[in-house]
């Protein structure tokens, strides 16, 4: 296991350097304009060749690669230049990081916490009215544009309680709606899903015999449903929760959180290549992390599941 | 000595030729075998059928997908771009109310939104169909692969670690820098990234059955990859995939949607219902003007609803189980 | 990181409270705890993405600094130049040197209200260099280029920073040579990349100045007293402001909102800001609500310039027929037709449904920018007929055709391909060129011109669609620098990036230019502004009389909401006078749209008044 593990984390180094040096590529393509912001119009093309020129982008771009990676071995990401012009990359992220963690933590435990039981429940209860409000939910949750209905909630839902319509670090009333809008699509998706698998379960030969033999349905339903149908979530658990960091784009910008949401999208229309670099870097990482963890996960819920040639045993 | 090295001698000879035989698997004796008036898509779509919210639905899609096409031939369409004029002002006959003329009312320039929104709903569907197609497709091909050779673990894991971790937005910035904003650059744009989420899903899948026994009693008798994966997993994995696919559709429109949010959608001139929304959207606070957002989202959201019910009733009525 | 903690200590107390009842909400929040201070609070929805004043020419971010440091001058509320900085100054007979006598006592600040030193006149020099300094990227060096050597230093073709033409003669004099005769040089300075720094403060921070409030010295009227991006920036008074006085509002509060546009409005109903914009689209329902209706005003206008650009040198797809384009754009009579085609009022119905007029433009030199003893330049000779009158015209637009295709015919193919691209990522554009497509086809018939528009990219617009030239016709606009006609002239002269009219056909004059490059070096040239003016008036009426460019609009307008009175604030069409909140006051309620157009009629007035008395 731990051999695999090793094998699995420097092959990820290589999967990293490639990505890096394809993004890193993709954006010298980009066009220049973004660089110059709004002194594009007055510059003249020497004045603006200086600046690019100063900014290293007319080096050839193998050197251009080279002193990134020679930072980046010492630890240092760069710094920003048309986003926060100067600020080194790592405080940037670090400044935004804690509100989108703490808020896609809270959201993930919700969901889990609702989204679960409600699955559970309605394969347990299929066909009948608690399986058809869930579906009733789920539908509207998946149907229903996101942004229409998160800027509804916003604006109604301040407005009957008399809540402030902005995020306020100090006021903990405000998290209420960014936490609950936040949770609304996962916890739908994780019933659904649930659900699903409780049901593609629950229709199994070995289901029937165990009724047939007299096992309580309660044990049927902790002891071999919920793990089997828990078996394909573990895969995508970690990854999830590794990537409430990124936050969300649309909830925060509503609320005015101060996190990471938008961040990478913003970096890459105001085309700051030392941001984008850092993020590419630090959410590949987190994403690789994810998987590895994801399928050691399912190989610890569901033993039938062997990783990598070395530990075949069985 | 010399007697036993003949016997030997000739036995080896012997079993070079005829003393065995290799077994040849023939498909068509292997169905022989099989149930013989069963089949499995009647069948499913029998059960299906039982279904009935469903069958409606399923009419309902149908339906939209004909009217979208026959829509700009009826008699009294407006045209989904020109802008219409007043005649007794002058001006351009913005924000109407639905009336007779306008069934659904007009935008801020004075565009007719009844045929905006069919002309919006053709070309969503068709973004929607085509990524959900190139998803299923490549995405089952490279997951089938993926999950079941262990040779192809390595590269593919690294593969969709590269693919995965490169940020949409640059695809999508970069794709409208050189192709230009238009339908093809964003169904483009959204292929080269979205088969991913779909293979990752059908190699899971297959991992957590190519071990189970009965696959490793196929191995073991010689059935080749292939087979396996076509006749062992592809018909367990085919209700995920049904529901998976019927997704896609509705997911790749909610994309269509995300991407006009974040400024990197189509150009209002070519209607969608990202487009719509989008503009709607701001008038969500003034009652009068609200129905330029509740048209189009009820045109979504109807075809969202219809293809997620549509979807997992199919699901369940293409497992097997569920078959008499 | 102590912030993160109560961060959490709050979620915690969330879960809490998510339990128990949630009756008791109305009473948390801190808006009222003192009501003595005057605060004015807003979200904003553009990041600015440094505070070094040096470096930047974004207008958002010198807005800010212009509110934390002050330059040599400034302008009073009718746009008339005042002592700021410097004291006084005297220029010699052609304009080209500079003597400014600092005042004394100014002291530059930290963030926490310490003093650091005195704003001496090296300071001026030390910020000049910094701007021409071509390491520090400075995106306004090409302006600060009108000093002496001062593009030779930015090129790097002298290294000696003391041969450019800034110089400190004393610790209050400060003294500036520059390259040509600029009588309007004073405007210039308004300009950020002529602001002080402290050179000691600036060395110590390198790199990391203007990166955090921390990283700023304060000689202006506020003090940043929070500065988080993405988050939060509020302002403070400065408490040893020289000109303290006329810092009226103590507190300033800009919270950011990406989605400001959609949630502010509603905030503003709320209590919660102070100002907002109102978009045209929610417009209607303010109007028509009594409560609403008296809160909403027209905004000032500003000196952008939009205008329709005719290209001389098409290059794009040969499937859109450049090469027939140009055949036809060199015919006067198929421009004018154009130009007479163009029904502008109903093309500006996209953004403005309610007063189109009042942002229609019939010059590029917009209204009330500079004077001639009060008469202003757009009311010059030959310039004030075109100004007077509307370029939309059915029967001339038809009476052009008419010639046009007279005399076209045989030599271009009709319906003339007109390609008209629009940056995608701007959905109003977008729409305008719709309108604008099927108002010109229908108007001129598509026997003669059939108007495509074409989406461009949103990012790199300009690279991928204007500078090459790949557009029949375009929206453009531009940007004054200074206050001088000739900052209106740069996009049409040689060199320029817009339709190239050096290149169209029958306008060369003997020294092989053509007309309109030789009006505008003839105007250049001449110091006497009455004289000056007229020139320029001339070369900017032939521009626009021959159809090369058809003048749109100008930029600004829209609908707000707001407790600010637009006419306290300093006054001047260019550089950072505008952004001040400096003389600024909080009302009780906002102005409405009548108060806001009789405000208005009575400062022209008083702004005419002022300007024939300064001129005297």
């Amino acid at each position: 296991m731990l051999k695999y593990i090793g094998k699995r984390l420097v092959q990820s180094i290589f999967t990293l350097f490639v990505i890096i040096t394809i993004v890193f590529s993709l954006l010298r393509l980009m066009p220049e304009e973004g660089y110059l912001g709004a002194a594009a119009e007055k510059m003249t093309e020497a004045q603006q060749e200086i600046y690019l020129t100063n900014l290293g982008l007319r080096d050839p771009l193998i050197v251009q690669l080279g002193n990134f990676y020679q930072g980046l071995f010492q630890g240092d990401l760069g710094k920003s230049i048309t986003y926060r012009t100067d600020v080194p990359v790592v405080d940037i992220i670090q400044d935004k990081m804690m509100y989108s963690i703490l808020f896609g933590l809270g959201a993930v435990a919700l969901s889990l916490l609702v989204g679960v039981p409600l699955g559970i429940l309605m394969a347990q209860f299929k066909g009948r009215w608690l399986d058809r409000l869930g579906t009733g939910y789920i539908v509207f949750v998946v149907a229903v544009p996101a942004m229409v209905y998160f800027l509804m909630i916003q604006m109604y839902v301040t407005g009957w309680f008399g809540w402030p319509m902005l995020f306020d670090e100090y006021n903990p009333i405000s998290f209420i709606l960014p936490l609950i809008s936040m949770a609304l699509g996962p916890i739908a998706s994780y019933a659904m899903w649930m659900r699903r698998y409780m049901v593609d379960e629950l229709n199994k030969d070995y289901i029937k015999l165990a009724r047939a033999k007299g096992v309580k349905e309660r044990t049927i339903m902790f002891r071999h449903v919920l793990r089997n149908a828990f078996i394909p979530m573990a895969q995508y658990l970690p990854a999830t929760i590794l990537f409430t960091i990124t936050g969300s784009i649309y909830i925060e910008s509503l609320y005015s959180i101060p996190g990471m949401g938008g961040l990478l999208v913003d970096a890459i229309q105001r085309q700051d290549n030392q941001v984008v670099q850092g993020l590419v870097i630090f959410f590949s990482s987190l994403g690789i992390i994810g998987l590895i963890l994801g399928d050691l996960l399912m190989a610890i819920v569901d033993p039938r599941i062997k990783l990598g040639k070395g530990d075949s045993v069985r | 000595m010399g007697l036993y090295t003949k016997e030997i001698q000739n036995i080896s000879d012997k079993s070079n030729e005829s003393l065995f035989d290799f077994a040849v698997a023939d498909d068509s004796k292997a169905e022989e075998t099989a149930y013989s008036n069963y089949s499995y898509w009647r069948s499913t779509w029998r059960s299906f059928l039982k279904n009935r919210i469903a069958v409606f639905l399923l009419f309902m899609v149908v339906f939209i997908i004909g009217f979208t096409l026959i829509q700009p031939y009826l008699p009294s369409q407006k045209s989904p771009t020109e802008i219409y004029i007043n005649p007794d002002t002058g001006m351009q006959d913005r924000n109407v109310a639905p009336n007779g003329e306008y069934w659904f009312g007009t935008n801020s320039i004075g565009q007719d939104l009844w045929s905006r929104i069919w002309e919006g709903t053709r070309t969503s569907l068709y973004i929607g169909f085509v990524v959900a197609m190139v998803e299923v497709i490549v995405g089952f091909t490279i997951g089938a692969l993926w999950g079941f050779s262990r040779k192809l673990e390595v590269p593919f894991t690294q593969l969709y670690n590269i693919v995965d971790n490169i940020p949409t937005t640059i695809v999508l910035i970069l794709m409208s820098y050189i192709l230009r904003p238009s339908v093809s650059t964003i169904i483009i744009a959204m292929c080269i990234t979205g088969w991913v989420e779909m293979a990752r899903f059908l190699r899971n899948q297959i991992v957590i059955l190519r071990d189970r026994e009965y696959n490793l009693a196929s191995k073991t008798l010689g059935t080749p990859g292939y087979r396996i994966i076509l006749k062992n997993l592809l018909p367990y994995l085919i209700s995920v995939i049904m529901l998976r696919m019927s997704l896609a559709v509705p997911f790749a429109i909610g994309a269509e949607v995300f991407l006009t949010y974040i400024g990197l959608g189509l150009p209002v001139s070519i209607p969608s219902l990202g487009n719509l929304i989008n503009e709607g959207r701001v008038l969500m606070m003034s009652p009068d003007l609200r129905y330029q957002l509740i048209f189009p989202s009820i045109v979504l959201s109807a075809i969202t609803i219809a293809f997620y019910i549509i979807g997992n009733s199919f699901a369940d009525a293409a497992d097997p189980k569920n078959h008499v | 990181m102590r912030k993160y903690l109560l961060f959490l200590t709050c979620m915690f107390v969330l879960v809490l409270a998510a339990c128990s009842d949630k009756t008791d909400s109305s009473t948390a929040g801190d808006s009222n705890k003192d009501s003595k201070p005057v605060e004015y609070k807003t979200v904003y929805s553009g990041e600015i993405k440094t505070l070094n004043y040096l470096k930047t020419s974004e207008t958002n971010e010198f807005a800010v600094a212009a509110n934390l440091v002050d330059g040599l001058i400034e302008y009073d509320e009718y746009g008339i130049v005042k002592p700021s900085l410097a004291e006084s100054w005297e220029s010699n007979a052609d304009a080209t040197v500079w003597t400014f006598k600092l005042r004394e006592g100014v002291k530059w600040m930290t963030h926490d209200g310490k003093e650091y030193a005195d704003v001496v006149a090296q300071d001026f020099v030390d910020g000049l260099n910094y701007v021409l300094d071509a390491k520090n990227e400075s995106s306004t060096s090409w302006i600060a280029t009108v000093v002496k050597n001062g593009d030779a230093f930015n090129t790097g073709a002298i290294t000696d920073f003391s041969q450019v033409g800034v110089k400190a003669l004393d610790d209050y004099t400060l003294e500036y040579t520059l390259e040509g005769s600029t009588p309007y040089f004073l405007s210039m300075l308004n300009y950020v990349c002529f602001f002080p720094v402290n050179g000691a403060f600036l060395a110590e921070k390198g790199e990391g100045f203007g990166t955090t409030r921390e990283n700023f010295l304060y000689n202006g009227g506020y003090i940043l007293d929070k500065f988080e991006p993405q988050n939060e920036r509020v302002l403070v008074k400065n408490e040893t402001y020289w000109d303290k006085d006329q810092i009226k509002i103590d507190r300033i509060r800009y919270k950011y909102n990406k989605e400001a546009a959609t949630v502010a409005p509603e905030l503003f109903l709320r209590g919660e800001i102070d100002a907002t914009s109102v978009p045209t689209s929610i417009l209607d329902q303010w109007l028509n609500d009594e409560d609403k209706k008296n809160l909403v005003r027209q905004n000032t206008n500003n000196f952008y310039t939009y205008f329709y650009a005719l290209n001389f040198n098409p290059q794009y797809d040969a499937q859109f027929e450049p090469e027939n384009w140009k055949v036809a754009v060199n015919n006067k009579d198929f421009r004018k037709s154009i130009y007479h085609a163009l029904d502008r009022v109903s093309a500006m119905l996209t953004n403005e449904p309610y007063n189109p007029k009042d942002l229609v433009s019939n010059t590029i030199t917009p209204k009330n920018f500079v004077d001639v003893s009060g008469v202003d330049y757009t009311q010059l000779e030959p310039l004030k007929a075109i100004t007077n009158n509307d370029s939309f015209n059915t029967d001339l637009a038809a009476e052009y055709k008419e010639k046009a295709m007279a005399a076209l015919a045989g030599k271009a193919t009709f319906p003339v391909k007109v390609v008209m691209p629009y940056n995608s990522g701007m959905p109003e554009w977008a729409n305008r060129s719709q309108v604008i497509e099927l108002q010109v086809e229908k108007l001129l018939g598509t026997d003669y011109v059939d108007v495509v528009i074409e989406a461009g990219p949103a990012t790199g617009f300009l690279g991928e669609v204007r500078r090459p030239g790949k557009f029949s016709i375009i929206e453009a606009n531009w940007g004054p620098d200074f206050a001088d006609p000739s900052t209106y002239t740069d996009a049409f002269t040689e060199g320029g990036t817009y339709n190239k009219p050096e290149l169209a056909e029958g306008y060369q004059e003997a020294n092989g230019k053509n007309t309109y490059q030789n009006l505008v070096d003839a105007a250049k040239v001449e110091v006497e502004p009455a004289k000056r003016f007229e020139l320029f008036a001339k070369a900017e009426a032939f521009l626009i009389e021959e159809a090369f460019v058809i003048p749109y609009a100008v930029g600004g307008g829209g609908y707000v909401a707001s407790k600010l009175n637009p006419f306290e604030s300093q006054y001047s069409p260019f550089g950072v006078t505008m952004e001040k909140f400096k003389g600024q006051t909080l009302l009780e309620k906002p102005m409405s749209n009548e108060e806001f157009k009789s405000a208005k009629e009575a400062w022209e007035k008083e702004r005419a008044e002022a300007l024939a008395n300064a001129s005297n």
